[in-house]
């Protein structure tokens, strides 16, 4: 019951070594100079201690070593600001190697995920903005802790020993009680995270359904909504922080109890005639002995952060990405034959394909036809590589299909799903997407050949009108034509159609199948439609429950 | 800077006990913590100088202090954070509520990966302005008011002390106009990395259709570099800061030290506890500097939050809402209409005349204007000229909840949320039974699909109805409208997506679903099976009686 979740918990632990190893130069420079630091601050103190010795008329020391304490002081604000500066750049380049592989392996597995798109945009964006604190902050910090108190103990063991020893007492209890405090804060760092994921998709989600949550009337009670998820995000989070609070408290305790014991001590030592510089020099140096433990408190959290970020990505980053056979060259004409091809996307729902068997020729446009859900798009989703058959082989060209990189697979066709998306961005972007190196001449006759001219020469701004996120701005039909420009640029030999006139009324319809007519002459077509207008276009294949239905599979055989 | 701040106060009233209660917790172990490290200096001095009793009565204190430090700094830490939770979360909710008034008819040129970006982190970042501005700031004042008191006494060495850390106390405010402009940048480049993100992920089908996954890769790593570039301005103006702080900490060390050799025997006591007062005010205030960048970030996040939320509605409310009427008969005189001037004319004296039950069928091609007139009556756009009435009273004086409680409609972009299909359905009536969904369902046709669920009306739906295939969804959504109690209904192409056997079964059951509501079914074609009572079709602005 424990090893699933031990097994993430490996699995994330790993992604953070691997990194920290290929980061090791970045990583290593800030540790070095945080060292340097606190030697000038140990400097620093020891001065001090000197002269306030002089001062209550123990030896001599003067305006000399006032102005050395001074040039310390100095040194020691520019060795902090060498090690802020290294540590950012170790955070950006650690940011930047993990969000290219997570943002690559997002995309690829984009068309079979279900996960909302919140919470995936929150992976690549907010969770790994968090690994930031784990390379910047939490390993120089964690490094300092180990290393820094024991200089200063050794150095205040010079002085004094008694008092190196009640620093090394100390030092030996903090690791007690991170360790009583962290095992708990660890597995609340998971709960939050997971809170905050879900509080984003939630946002996201209600924000992009906001008309609809208008025309019911119901903002005030997905207002309301909303606050109890974020009263229940705060109950999460407050209880991570009640234990990482909690071993801050522990070195608060600890610094107060070695100042008292410090102070209790050198009282005595001092009736006695003690050493009075080594007495002060013990109180001053009992910041920086805590000054490195107390970063490492403060990054401790980072590293929570960072633990349940690296869980989250973990899984997604030891995915494997891009694999199978290259294309040695683009076939000019393309057959695809598929035999016996299943395909279920839930165990507990009949399966989307269940032993398809079709051949298209070279040439030949072949309208899948056949009721919603008959597993017309699962066919063509196949051709694109978003989706693999569980059985059966897909061929083209008489080679296994499925052999080739899905982005190989994808090289081969001009595909437009059913509901293809418009991006941000002018008319002529958008279609420019099929084939980014295109000439505006070539773009501007894929979009006569889809009839988009008919309406952007209507618009002021023609082709660089700039259209919403979505297609807002434009109608259903209108946006399905620069869909449609999109295939026509992209110049394929296999050319897949998923519903192509489904949103169009009956005068754009025939303009659009006109010029499918004329985007299939002389390619591969495999168009998914219930259309009454797919006569037109080519041989009809009747598909039910994720077959050839019986009388077209008897034409067939 | 100063009155987005003051305002993002302003919305924080309603928390003002837990903001005061973190203040005064967190001055007050701010001061526990001087007085510990101050009483362990004065305990040593008083030995060195022979006086024990004082170093006596000094390290009694410490015992206590020595409990009473840890427990404070705990309890200022909880309570600060539980107080910032609570005034954030009122503060994202104000926000929703804003943007649900002022942007009802979607987001449309805006980016919702950019809108996400500003609800969170823009909300997030306003902690900055009480967590680590407001409270440092005021715990830090206590310590120097405080120290300087102690010091009185000598007044050069009172203003050794003071004058640099009050210096380092006012940093904060000093440095945060110039890391306001690094702020702004930093959180534009994280709302222009969530959009490169969120872009291509939307339309991950078509991306890699046009294989262009290295393209979109290399616009997220461009906008990662922005935003690392934009990070490190801030961050290297937080380390000069944080740098300064710890600098002008020393200088009030040393400075106490100097007045010491300055004064000679005499001064030794004092300067010994300007000293330690120093050392201790150290950990409190040489990270405040710091906290002007907190501060930036936070006036860039109210900034944003308030460009948003003060956009202008676009349909007013009425100031006096006419009674509400209680027929639902619908009529449009001389409707004049541009969603923009520059993109012409929608409608052009559109009239139109509803009686209660009518059921019209509204033809026309795609981009006639059949959603913009699906917009005026729903009061998420407000005509040029002319009017509508709904029960003889033009819609402009009447409350758009009123409106939208007498029309439901199915727009073309109607969307499934992630949640149950209940839940989903429940949005056009909270308090249907489990029974009237199911009608509902059957009457839009899925009522069998979601039968044959495992988990029937339980079911996700996931974001934007994922789950369904693209008619399932939008039969699951008509169901909603269906489920509605309103008395107009607005069916913007119910039946697009639907098969032709499906969409014939539907449009034969819609006549007895809706017996007695007005009906006004959008489409761009008839299959005859609708049976309207009257025919329209857009053509240039104007609705002209049509044939089927």
């Amino acid at each position: 019951m424990d090893s699933p979740s031990a097994a993430r918990d490996d699995a994330a632990r790993a992604l953070l070594r691997r990194e920290s190893r290929a980061l090791r130069r970045q990583v290593g420079l800030p540790i070095l100079l945080g060292l340097g630091g606190l030697l000038a601050a140990m400097a620093g103190a020891w001065l001090v201690a000197r002269l306030l010795a002089g001062l209550l008329g123990h030896g001599e020391a003067g305006w000399a070593s006032l102005a050395m304490a001074a040039g310390l002081a100095l040194l020691g604000a520019g060795l902090t600001l060498a090690q802020e500066r290294a540590q950012l750049a170790a955070g950006e380049a650690a940011r930047a190697r993990l969000r290219d592989a997570a943002f690559a392996r997002l995309l690829e597995h984009a068309p079979a995920d279900p996960t909302g798109i919140g919470e995936r945009v929150s992976l690549v964006v907010d969770r790994i903005e968090a690994l930031d604190g784990y390379f910047a902050r939490w390993i120089p910090a964690a490094a300092l802790a180990m290393v820094g108190p024991v200089l200063v103990c050794a150095a205040l063991a010079w002085a004094d020993p008694g008092s190196g020893a009640i620093l090394a007492v100390a030092g030996l209890l903090y690791p007690v009680a991170m360790a009583l405090t962290g095992i708990g804060a660890a597995q609340a760092s998971r709960r939050q995270f997971e809170a905050l994921g879900r509080l984003s998709g939630r946002f996201l989600d209600r924000m992009r359904g906001l008309p609809t949550l208008v025309l019911f009337n119901r903002q005030e009670a997905e207002a309301a909504a909303l606050g109890k998820a974020a009263a229940a995000l705060r109950q999460h989070t407050m209880k991570v922080l009640r234990v990482a609070f909690l071993s801050g408290t522990a070195l608060e305790l600890l610094s107060a109890g070695v100042l008292a014991c410090l102070a209790w001590r050198h009282r005595s030592l001092l009736t006695d005639g003690g050493d009075p510089t080594a007495a002060l020099f013990s109180l001053l140096l009992v910041p920086a002995f805590f000054a490195p433990l107390r970063g490492f408190a403060a990054a401790y959290q980072d590293r929570l952060h960072a633990a349940g970020a690296a869980t989250a990505l973990a899984p997604l980053l030891a995915g494997e990405t891009g694999q199978g056979l290259l294309l040695a060259e683009l076939p000019p004409r393309v057959t695809v034959t598929f035999t016996e091809v299943r395909l279920s996307y839930d165990p507990a729902r009949p399966p989307a394909l269940d032993g398809l068997s079709f051949r298209a020729s070279a040439g030949e446009t072949l309208v899948l036809a056949g009721a919603s859900g008959a597993g017309k798009s699962s066919a063509l989703r196949i051709l694109m590589g978003f989706v693999r058959p569980e059985a059966g082989r897909v061929a083209i060209n008489g080679q296994d299909a499925m052999a080739l990189c899905p982005a190989e697979l994808r090289r081969l066709s001009a595909y437009v799903g059913q509901h293809p998306h418009l991006f941000r961005a002018t008319l002529r972007e958008n279609i420019r997407l099929a084939r980014p190196e295109a000439t505006p001449a070539q773009v501007e006759a894929a979009a006569r050949a889809a009839h988009v001219l008919d309406f952007a020469e209507a618009l002021p701004q023609g082709l660089d009108t700039l259209v919403g996120e979505g297609g807002w701005g434009l109608s259903g039909g209108q946006a399905q034509r620069v869909a449609l420009a999109r295939a026509f640029l992209r110049d394929r030999p296999l050319v897949l159609l998923d519903e192509p006139t489904a949103h169009l009324d009956p005068g754009t319809e025939a303009l659009v199948i006109d010029s499918l007519q004329r985007l299939c002459i002389g390619r591969t077509a495999i168009i998914a439609s219930h259309s009454g207008a797919r006569a037109r276009l080519g041989r009809v294949l009747e598909i039910a429950g994720g077959r050839v239905a019986g009388a077209a599979r008897a034409a067939e055989g | 800077m100063r009155r987005d701040l003051l305002r993002v106060l302003g919305l924080w009233r309603g928390q003002a006990g837990w903001l005061l209660a973190g203040i005064l917790v967190a001055a007050g172990s701010a001061l526990l913590g001087v007085a510990l490290l101050a009483l362990a200096g004065q305990g040593v001095a008083a030995a060195l100088g022979g006086s024990a009793l004082a170093g006596g009565i000094a390290v009694l204190l410490l015992r206590l202090l020595i409990l009473l430090r840890p427990a404070a700094r705990w309890a200022e830490r909880m309570v600060t954070h539980a107080a910032t939770f609570r005034a954030l979360a009122d503060t994202r909710i104000w926000f929703f509520r804003r943007l649900a008034e002022r942007l009802p008819a979607g987001i449309g040129l805006g980016r919702s990966g950019d809108l996400l970006g500003r609800l969170v982190a823009d909300v997030d970042a306003l902690d900055g302005l009480y967590l680590r501005s407001l409270v440092p700031a005021l715990a830090a004042l206590a310590v120097v008011a405080g120290g300087a008191a102690l010091l009185a006494g000598a007044p050069l060495l009172a203003a050794a002390f003071a004058l640099p850390l009050g210096l380092a106390l006012a940093l904060p405010f000093l440095l945060a106009p110039g890391a306001a402009r690094a702020a702004g940048e930093a959180a534009r480049a994280q709302g222009r990395l969530r959009a490169a993100a969120i872009d291509p992920l939307l339309g991950a089908e078509d991306v890699l259709a046009a294989n262009g996954e290295a393209a979109a890769a290399t616009r997220l790593s461009e906008a990662g570099e922005r935003l690392a570039a934009a990070q490190r301005g801030l961050g290297w103006r937080s380390a000069i800061a944080g740098a300064a702080g710890g600098l002008l900490v020393q200088a009030a060390l040393l400075g106490a030290l100097a007045w010491g050799l300055a004064s000679g025997e005499g001064g030794a006591a004092l300067a010994v506890l300007g000293l330690f007062l120093a050392v201790a005010a150290a950990e409190t205030l040489g990270l405040l500097p710091r906290a002007g960048i907190a501060l930036a970030s936070a006036a860039a996040g109210a900034r944003r939050l308030f460009e948003l939320a003060d956009a202008a509605p676009p349909v007013a409310e009425p100031a006096r809402p006419a009674p509400e009427p209680e027929g639902y008969a619908i009529r449009i005189e001389g409707l004049d209409f541009a969603w923009d001037p520059a993109r012409g004319p929608v409608f052009q004296g559109l009239d139109l005349d509803l009686p209660e039950g009518t059921r019209l069928a509204l033809l026309g091609p795609s981009g006639i204007g059949k959603s913009s007139l699906v917009a005026l009556l729903l009061k998420l756009a407000a005509p040029q000229a002319g009017r509508i009435t709904l029960g003889g009273t033009d819609i402009a004086d009447l409350p758009a909840e009123f409106v939208r409680r007498r029309i439901a409609c199915l727009t073309q972009d109607a969307r499934l949320f992630d949640d149950s299909i209940a839940a989903n359905l429940r949005l056009a009536a909270p308090a249907a039974p489990d029974a009237a969904l199911w009608r509902a369902l059957d009457r839009a046709g899925i009522g069998e699909l979601v039968r044959a669920l495992p988990e029937g009306l339980a079911t996700g739906c996931g974001e934007g109805g994922a789950r369904f295939s693209g008619g399932q969804a939008r039969r699951i959504a008509l169901a909603r409208v269906l489920l509605s109690a309103a008395p107009v209904l607005v069916l913007d192409e119910p039946t697009a997506g639907l098969d032709a056997e499906t969409e014939r079964a539907f449009l034969e059951t819609l006549e007895a679903v809706t017996a007695g509501r007005t009906v006004i079914l959008v489409t761009h074609r008839l299959t005859g099976a609708e049976r309207p009572t009257r025919i329209l079709r857009l053509v240039g602005g104007r609705a002209l009686p049509a044939a089927g």
